[in-house]
């Protein structure tokens, strides 16, 4: 097993922890940086990731130049308490309305390239109870400094806050280990050295950002990393140990649902490589059971893998930002297999 | 003192401009769990936190207490102390996870003293922004071992070793807001322990049916502190704050622990109950067979700043310059061993609350403002020599 991408793109969170450093580079080279939080219903959490980011990241450092929270639909008080600290605060639903209303965090970094400005984007999930502002200085870093990084993705320690204000040291990441890994081990052994590709937090650039397709939910993260890697290859790639991460535990059948679709986007990516060109085709039905009394009932969760289309194929993402289309796009698309539009299947 | 209070609605103003910063610190030093005698994450956590701040000097002293210096105009004046302790009472177990909301903030230890630590590795990025400069050092200093059995044992080391004289000190509380402590009563802290003898214990051949039951000798060592005649004067009492023991209905327990404090304001009287609570522990465990011990866990001597010393009445009129009725009180806290020291010192609430030792504290965010303001219009008073003389 090669391993030369895990020496060379592996850093530590400490290797850029002079975050004056980071704004004279980034000033020098001109960047703007923005920060998504994705949310649903994230009461609990979405106040003191904004407080953290913007005393540290903003007030004493002008490392971050906005910060915004794209909403799903929370029925909590998620937006009175993100706009109480001075975050943008926007509905999902209320940006580009005419491309149709989708539910999912991918929606949400999807339509979040199109009200930020920055140059960079960085995605924080809204759920971090340990934040800190190393979880966007951490991945800022390695896009400031060097040149060859487009990619940077975060990594870390996972224990679990179990209830009760008590944590369990370890554990986390089963889908990662459950279902991804074992599937990048079959088709794709170089992307095990990425040590946890369903983490939450990432950052990239504009323009590699706006030229990929985004699943609505939970695909995101998987996709982002096949689709980067196909196109710009994976030294364009970089994972970064931001230590500990605490975040709430998920129950085995919400744990389920989320392979179920991460699997889906997988595969989806897999027939258009050509890698399964026969057998049964696939379903968007994750089926589990409950009892109910004596009786075994099903429970239905549908999916049907929708993928918003690369930003920079929406007229009005291409006029906001005064951009067009590369002109290598089709071609490059063509040999990808991949959809350029928003597919159902 | 009048440009002092003059300033203080530009102090409020600018730190609710900059309010994120001190939030920022107080959940980043909050979380990090900070039980008594473990404080370690936390003391490099503000040694950070102050190195980042760049204050002049950033260090820890030979008890390991993380003091962070700002250096003042004129090396010839002793310097001022800022002080919040670092310990809280819950263990590493429990998960300090905090929630900021629109007006508070909550979870376990927020307001003694994750406030405090955060207000005091906020001070020297506060005086910046008010472009505040004191002809003294300031010492910000966040002291381990305060709370319980740690005996403020933190703070005692530090000022015993600090090499110079000191003008004054602020503690700082989270807990609450129009506060001004300026004496300290006497205070011995003691659990009383009541074990069965060995030859009754588990694992000792038959256990008699009807042996010495260490519950019920605890309720007579509580029967007969109950009847200690406690004096008007000094004003004296004791409180019997907690008790434990046993292990299911059925079965007459091995051991019992009584928790109590003795409280007065005359250090000699404190002494005088102690010893007598002593004797009758010694008796009872004479009297019932059973092996009875008391062990003082926490001690303070009383002592006091005046009423009308310049550094109360100043407090008080800042306090109320900024709308809010003072309270003039007592604690048992670091200001005891500031006063005991003959250095002048107030212990200063910083803000409103709720459930003070609970696992759903709440702070208010509102009036963390005023509460910071009080205290940088006290460091600016003590910097102009009140205390002197």
């Amino acid at each position: 097993m090669d391993d030369t991408w895990l020496k060379r793109n592996t850093f530590h969170y400490k290797d850029f922890q002079d975050i004056e450093r980071l704004v004279a580079v980034k000033e020098e080279r001109g960047l703007t940086i923005s920060v998504c939080l994705p949310t649903l219903n994230e009461e609990k959490t979405i106040g003191k990731e904004i407080v953290i980011l913007r005393s540290e990241l903003m007030t004493r450092f002008p490392l971050i130049d906005e910060l915004v929270v794209v909403d799903s639909g929370s029925t909590d008080r998620t937006g009175d308490v993100a706009r109480a600290f001075g975050a943008e605060f926007y509905r999902a639903d209320d940006i580009l309305p005419e491309l149709g209303l989708r539910r999912g965090k991918g929606e949400n970094l999807w339509k979040a390239l199109y009200i930020t400005r920055g140059d960079i984007i960085v995605y924080l999930d809204a759920d971090i109870k340990n934040i800190h502002h190393r979880f966007a200085y951490g991945l800022i870093g390695p896009l400031v400094l060097n040149d060859r990084i487009r990619y940077a993705k975060a990594f870390y320690d996972r224990p679990i806050a179990t209830g009760k204000n008590v944590m369990r040291p370890t554990g986390g990441g089963r889908v990662t280990e459950l279902v991804i890994r074992p599937l990048f081990s079959i088709y794709f052994p170089e992307l095990t050295q990425i040590l946890q590709p369903l983490s939450g937090e990432y950052a990239a650039y504009r323009d590699i950002l706006e030229q990929v397709p985004f699943p609505i939910g939970y695909g995101i993260e998987t996709s982002l990393i096949l689709d980067i890697c196909q196109r710009w290859g994976m030294d364009a790639i970089c994972q970064v140990d931001l230590e500990k991460r605490i975040h709430r535990n998920q129950d085995t059948k919400a744990l389920g649902k989320m392979a179920f679709v991460v699997m889906q986007t997988f595969f989806r990516r897999l027939n258009r490589l050509g890698a399964l060109t026969s057998g049964p085709p696939m379903h968007n039905q994750m089926i589990q059971y409950r009892l109910v009394g004596d009786a075994y009932v099903p429970e239905l969760f549908t999916c049907d893998g929708f993928e918003r289309p690369p930003m920079i194929d929406v007229p009005a993402y291409r006029s906001k930002f005064g951009r067009s289309r590369p002109a290598v796009e089709n071609a490059r698309e063509n040999v990808s297999g991949l959809d350029k539009a928003p597919s159902g299947d | 003192m009048d440009a002092i209070i003059a300033r203080l609605p530009e102090f409020v103003q600018v730190i609710e401009a900059i309010r994120e910063i001190v939030l920022a610190n107080v959940v980043l030093l909050g979380q990090i769990p900070s039980p008594t005698f473990q404080e370690q994450h936390r003391t490099v956590a503000l040694l950070e936190r102050l190195a980042q701040a760049q204050v002049d000097e950033c260090t820890t002293d030979g008890y390991r207490n993380p003091v962070g210096i700002v250096r003042g105009t004129d090396s010839n004046r002793p310097p001022i102390f800022v002080v919040a302790h670092l310990d809280t009472p819950f263990g590493k177990e429990v998960d300090h996870d905090y929630t900021v909301g629109e007006n508070d903030i909550v979870g376990p230890g927020i307001l003694d003293n994750s406030v405090g630590v955060g207000v005091l590795a906020s001070l020297p990025q506060i005086f910046r922004h008010l472009g505040l400069r004191f002809a003294s050092d300031i010492v910000l200093a966040g002291v381990i071992q305060s709370m319980g059995k740690g005996n403020l044992r933190g703070v005692r080391h530090l000022l015993k070793t600090w090499p110079t004289p000191i003008s004054g000190a602020v503690v700082m509380e989270g807990f609450e807001l129009g506060r001004i402590d300026h004496y300290s009563e006497g205070m011995v802290r003691a659990e009383i322990e009541c074990r069965t003898r060995p030859e009754h214990a588990p694992g000792h051949g038959h256990e008699p049916r009807f042996r010495p039951n260490p519950i019920l000798v605890l309720n007579e060592a509580i029967n007969k502190i109950l009847e200690i005649r406690l004096p008007q004067r000094p004003r004296s009492q004791v409180i019997v704050g907690r008790i434990s023991g046993g292990l299911k209905h059925g079965v007459i327990p091995y051991s019992a622990q009584l928790g109590i404090e003795i409280q007065s304001t005359s250090h000699q009287m404190v002494k005088s109950i102690s010893d007598q609570i002593q004797d009758l522990v010694t008796g009872l465990g004479y009297e019932h067979e059973v092996d009875m011990d008391i062990k003082i866990i926490s001690n303070v001597r009383a002592s006091r700043l005046p009423f009308h010393h310049p550094l109360v009445k100043v407090a008080s009129q800042i306090i109320t310059a900024l709308g809010i009725q003072p309270v003039l009180s007592h604690s048992e806290s670091e200001l005891s061993v500031f006063l005991s020291r003959q250095i002048p010192a107030v212990a200063i609430g910083l803000t409103l609350g709720e459930n003070l030792h609970q696992l759903d504290a709440r702070m208010e965010i509102g009036p963390l403002s005023r509460g910071i303001a009080q205290v940088l219009g006290v460091l600016l008073a003590i910097d102009s020599g009140i205390c002197h003389g």
